[in-house]
């Protein structure tokens, strides 16, 4: 069901999802949202928290690549995959 | 002893906008589920209206007439986005209430053992004076008083199982040394409160939140660690539950997982407590519960267990 509503979460960029992630929280923290809404919107945050830990995860293996490649060889000799 | 099922027509005459999942066919549902064989020595009574003054135990008179006076003549108004009156509402309302007032008076006497009050508008979000979340007037709270005012026991205790924060039973006791409330709910959800920090001025505030994706093994621990110690250490004379079925699996408008047997376990828990320092009295009050099916299981299944009362 997620994958089905929340399909638009997965072309958004991280900064974007973790901005509608933190207003949701903050929404459901001060009580804001419609007891009926309520488990809507905070699967929607379920949906955006995924996305953002995915585009961490994505980040973390770049990041990983670059650390390997400078221990073991000379610098610059790598391209960096920033796309 | 008997345990009596306490409800009345006029509470399917709380109207609410088509789709909305608090609507007249859960009690529909209900009924039909304890009209089963299984179920030949529940006695049935119909809930009586409560008297204004009785509400007003709980909430300023300016609002239960409020209250009142905003009940339309046809349609239907709406008070947030969640509550809405139609022209039924408030006699149910009445119904509601009265049912917990007239299970508290029956046990109280001793002339049941227990009781469940399946009728709607449900109470717990309705905080002293404001409505919301379904909710009109704090059915629960104002049974718990009622047994204190009048029938002058010293501890009442509110425990609410419910998966949505009762708000409302918890601003209402707040600041009340002589009645416990113990909740065990989803976090992050509607209302928004309930965190375990949440104490009370007196410390008599006792919330034990679950994950989205807890089911029987969580709420359980949750019991047995947290609500059913303070219980038994409280004492209470009276136990009201505040009976809410929406943490069941199949309920739409939450994620926790508890099943049939769950209710039958935090009931048979709860009777025990009773059983130590309350003589066995327990009124239980319908609050939420949304599948249908869901619902009238374990309702079902909570009453079965209400009726193995010794």
């Amino acid at each position: 069901m997620a994958e089905n509503t929340h399909s638009d979460v997965n072309r958004l960029p991280f900064e974007r999802a973790i901005e509608e992630l933190e207003s949701i929280v903050k929404r459901l923290e001060e009580g804001k949202v419609p007891l009926e809404e309520s488990v809507a919107i905070y699967e929607r945050g379920e949906a955006l928290k995924r996305r953002c830990e995915e585009l961490l995860r994505q980040a973390e293996a770049r990041v990983e690549k670059i650390t390997l490649d400078a221990a073991g060889k000379p610098t610059g000799t790598e391209p960096l995959d920033v796309t | 002893m008997s345990t009596l099922l306490i409800t009345h027509l006029a509470c399917l005459e709380h109207l609410t906008p088509a789709g909305h999942p608090e609507r007249p066919d859960r009690l529909r549902a209900i009924e039909r589920a304890l009209a089963h064989e299984r179920f030949p020595s529940l006695v049935r009574v119909e809930a009586p209206a409560a008297s204004l003054e009785t509400i007003a135990l709980c909430h300023p008179m300016s609002y239960i007439t409020a209250i009142r006076d905003a009940t339309p003549k046809e349609g239907l108004l709406g008070l947030d986005a969640d509550t809405t009156l139609s022209p039924g509402s408030f006699e149910a309302a009445l119904r509601a209430a009265g049912g917990a007032v007239h299970a508290v008076d029956e046990v109280m006497a001793g002339r049941a053992a227990n009781a469940f009050v399946a009728t709607r508008p449900p109470g717990h979000h309705t905080e002293t004076a404001r409505p919301m979340g379904f909710c009109l007037f704090n059915n629960a709270a104002i049974a718990a008083r009622h047994a204190q005012k009048k029938h002058g026991i010293e501890r009442a205790a509110v425990v609410d199982f419910d998966v949505h924060h009762g708000n409302g039973s918890q601003d209402i006791f707040w600041s009340d040394r002589t009645v416990m409330y113990g909740s065990t709910h989803q976090m992050p959800l509607y209302p928004g409160t309930g965190a375990a920090s949440e104490r009370g001025e007196h410390n008599t505030v006792v919330n034990a939140p679950l994950r989205p994706g807890d089911g029987g093994e969580e709420f359980r621990a949750a019991f047995e660690t947290v609500v059913l110690p303070r219980l038994r250490d409280f004492r209470p004379d009276l136990i009201v539950i505040s009976a809410g079925f929406d943490a069941h699996m199949r309920d739409p408008l939450a994620n926790l997982n508890l099943v049939e047997g769950d209710f039958d376990w935090v009931t048979r828990k709860l009777m025990e407590v009773a059983d130590a320092s309350a003589g066995g009295r327990v009124v239980s009050v319908l609050e939420g519960g949304y599948d249908l099916q869901g619902l009238s299981n374990s309702v079902a299944a909570h009453v079965a267990a209400l009726m193995q009362a010794r």
